[in-house]
């Protein structure tokens, strides 16, 4: 096979040359020419590759400047970073020797000041809660810088500390007067005179007020305690300021007259009784206004009576004493059995009159405890009702209606231990004005009528 | 001085524990015995006056049988005996009264414990616990006033009934 590839090629080359050595008598000027152009050509590329190798040549001469530069930057960069890792190294330490010093330079002093930055941080608290604040603002701030100074406090500022410290104490022993803006429960707010009891209480003229730490601002009570408290404040503010006065003090600092809000009042009780309460209060008053009326008529009819007897000559109509002697005077001559059935009967007449009204305070003064229990059994309904709704999870929802059961009850007997007691007064004097009528009445004929024989 | 001092201070702490109540209470039995200790001075110093100087005006009458004489004595013993019960009623009515009074410690007790409860809470048992005194010590004091007047009222009593039946005795018809 390859011995016929190259018979093949031999034959076609011949052929070629064949054709050419054919034709060359035509075109040999021109053929001269590109011969010199192709020599020309091959000098002038051949210029030009030598200045492309040259190109090449120095500028690989220059990448090779560059990365030595590169090299040799990386080297010092390397040195520099041991350099500056053994100086870290070595500051370190420095500064480990350093602290120790200061340590022990400070000594005692560094635990001092510990002690400083922790009570000025917990003075900052009371110092702001405290009611003096109204008076003095702004005595925080200096507390609170220095609690959170991070470096040492410098004198000025403990003696800020302890200054801070001696004005609270100093002014809690002081009773002070100051103008100052006072909110008011319909929301003006007011400049008016406060005064400050120590560092419990705040006053104005018109009772109590609290001091807000939120808002930094005097605040007024939802409602003052009972009067008999409030009263002391008068005396207090009427009194000369080098004058001793019983006042009410709050030792809580207003906790307790800020719970005392939450009371209810007396009256407010009295409405928690509602209906069977008022029924209760005005059976109350009825049976109180019976009383009156009876005791004042009986105390006039004992009196009349005290007189008749004294004059049982002139019997006069006035008074059943006299009535009756009256009809002793009538009778004066009838028989004794005769004269005994009249007084009887005269007797009969007046006793209703004495007694009149006083069953009636008895039956109040009964029925009082028992609407009072009405209103314990109602209270209860409707707590066991609250039960069924809500459950008893919650006892302040309970509560409500066992209030209700409880101030009727209480209302109950409060009605009924006066009506009690009056009604054993007015009995007391109907009784011993019955005594004289029944039992004395025939006596006091008798002694007469055997004074007008002798 | 010492010892009185204290004990009022043990009295303040009482009262201040078993709410206003029991101002009620000592007042009721403040007027009980100030009425009783009247009437027990009555019966043994005012009274025999009272029955000798009756007695001897029975003796010094001429006529003690007729329709008249009796009249006259039975006002008479009707007046004695009117001066014996004086105050009796108004004496038990108290002695009557002071558990009442108690118990109506106990009611205001009980509200204010209900009253804690509605405004704290039931967590904190400490709270109620001043409420359940006021509650407590009043029906204790209420019931100790009463004790101590049921006795002697009914002792009491009794002497002014027997008095009078001993001056019924001795006011004879001769």
């Amino acid at each position: 096979m390859k011995k016929l590839f190259k018979g093949f090629a031999v034959a076609a080359a011949l052929t070629v040359s064949a054709g050419a050595a054919l034709n060359a008598h035509a075109n040999t000027e021109a053929l001269d020419k590109i011969l010199e152009q192709v020599k020309q050509n091959r000098i002038s590329e051949g210029k030009i590759n030598k200045a492309r190798e040259q190109e090449f040549l120095s500028e690989r001469a220059d990448k090779q400047a560059l990365l030595n530069k590169a090299k040799r930057d990386l080297a010092a960069e390397k040195a520099r970073g041991e350099r500056l890792n053994k100086q870290f190294k070595q500051n370190e330490v420095t500064l480990a020797e350093k602290e120790t010093e200061l340590v022990n330079a400070q000594g005692t002093l560094g635990e001092m000041f510990g002690v400083v930055r922790r009570s000025a941080a917990d003075a900052i608290g009371s110092i702001e809660a405290s009611i003096v604040s109204a008076e003095k603002p702004g005595r925080a701030e200096v507390l609170r810088s220095l609690a959170a100074a991070k470096e040492l406090p410098t004198t000025r500022e403990l003696e800020e500390l302890w200054i801070a410290f001696q004005t609270e104490m100093t002014e809690s022993a002081k009773t002070s007067t100051f103008e100052a803006e006072v909110a008011e429960l319909s929301g003006d707010i007011n400049v008016k005179p406060v005064t400050r009891i120590g560092n419990f209480n705040l006053i104005t003229q018109d009772g109590y007020v609290v001091y807000d730490v939120e808002n930094k601002a005097i605040v007024p009570l939802g409602k003052q305690p009972a009067s008999n408290v409030v009263a002391t404040i008068g005396d207090l503010l009427n009194t000369p300021a080098t004058g001793y006065v019983p006042f009410v003090v709050d030792p809580t600092r207003g906790a307790i007259l800020r719970l005392n809000t939450q009371k209810a009042s007396v009256e407010e009780r009295w409405h928690q009784g509602d209906t069977v309460g008022y029924i209760i209060t005005a059976l109350l008053a009825l049976g109180a206004l019976i009383a009156l009326v009876r005791f004042v008529d009986l105390m006039l009819v004992g009196a009349k009576i005290k007189s008749q007897i004294k004059n049982a000559n002139n019997p006069s109509d006035n008074n059943p004493l006299g009535r009756i002697l009256k009809v002793y005077h009538d009778n004066k001559n009838q028989d004794v059995e005769n004269l005994e059935l009249k007084l009887d009967e005269a007797i009969l007449r007046e006793t209703p009159r004495i007694e009149a009204g006083i069953n009636i305070i008895k039956i109040l003064a009964a029925i009082a405890p028992l609407l009072g229990l009405l209103g314990t059994v109602v209270g209860m309904i409707l707590t066991f009702e609250s039960i069924t709704l809500f459950g008893t999870g919650d006892p302040k929802i309970m509560a409500g209606n066992i209030s209700l059961a409880l101030v009727t009850t209480a209302l109950g007997l409060i009605a009924a231990l006066p009506l009690i007691l009056l009604h054993a007064i007015v009995a007391g004097r109907s009784k011993s004005i019955l005594h004289i009528l029944d039992e004395q009445s025939a006596g006091i004929v008798a002694a007469h009528a055997e004074k007008e024989k002798a | 001085m010492l010892v009185l001092v204290e004990t009022w201070e043990s009295i303040r702490d009482f009262v201040a524990t078993g709410g206003d109540v029991l101002f009620v209470v000592a007042m009721a039995l403040f007027l009980m015995w100030v009425l009783m200790i009247e009437r027990y001075w009555f019966l043994l110093v005012e009274f025999p006056r009272m029955h000798k100087g009756i007695v001897a005006r029975w003796d010094a009458r001429q006529d003690t049988t007729s329709w008249y004489a009796h009249r006259i004595r039975e006002a008479w013993v009707s007046e004695a005996s009117e001066k014996l019960d004086e105050r009796m009623l108004i004496i038990k009515t108290l002695v009557a009264m002071c558990p009442l009074i108690g118990l109506l410690g106990t009611v205001t007790g009980m509200i204010s414990v209900f009253e804690t409860m509605a405004t704290q809470g039931t967590g904190n048992p400490r709270l109620m616990a001043s409420g359940i005194s006021m509650a407590t010590i009043p029906t204790m004091a209420g019931m100790v006033a009463a004790l101590s007047g049921v006795f002697f009222s009914t002792r009491l009593e009794a002497r002014a009934k027997m008095a009078k039946e001993k001056l019924i005795d001795s006011l004879p018809h001769h």
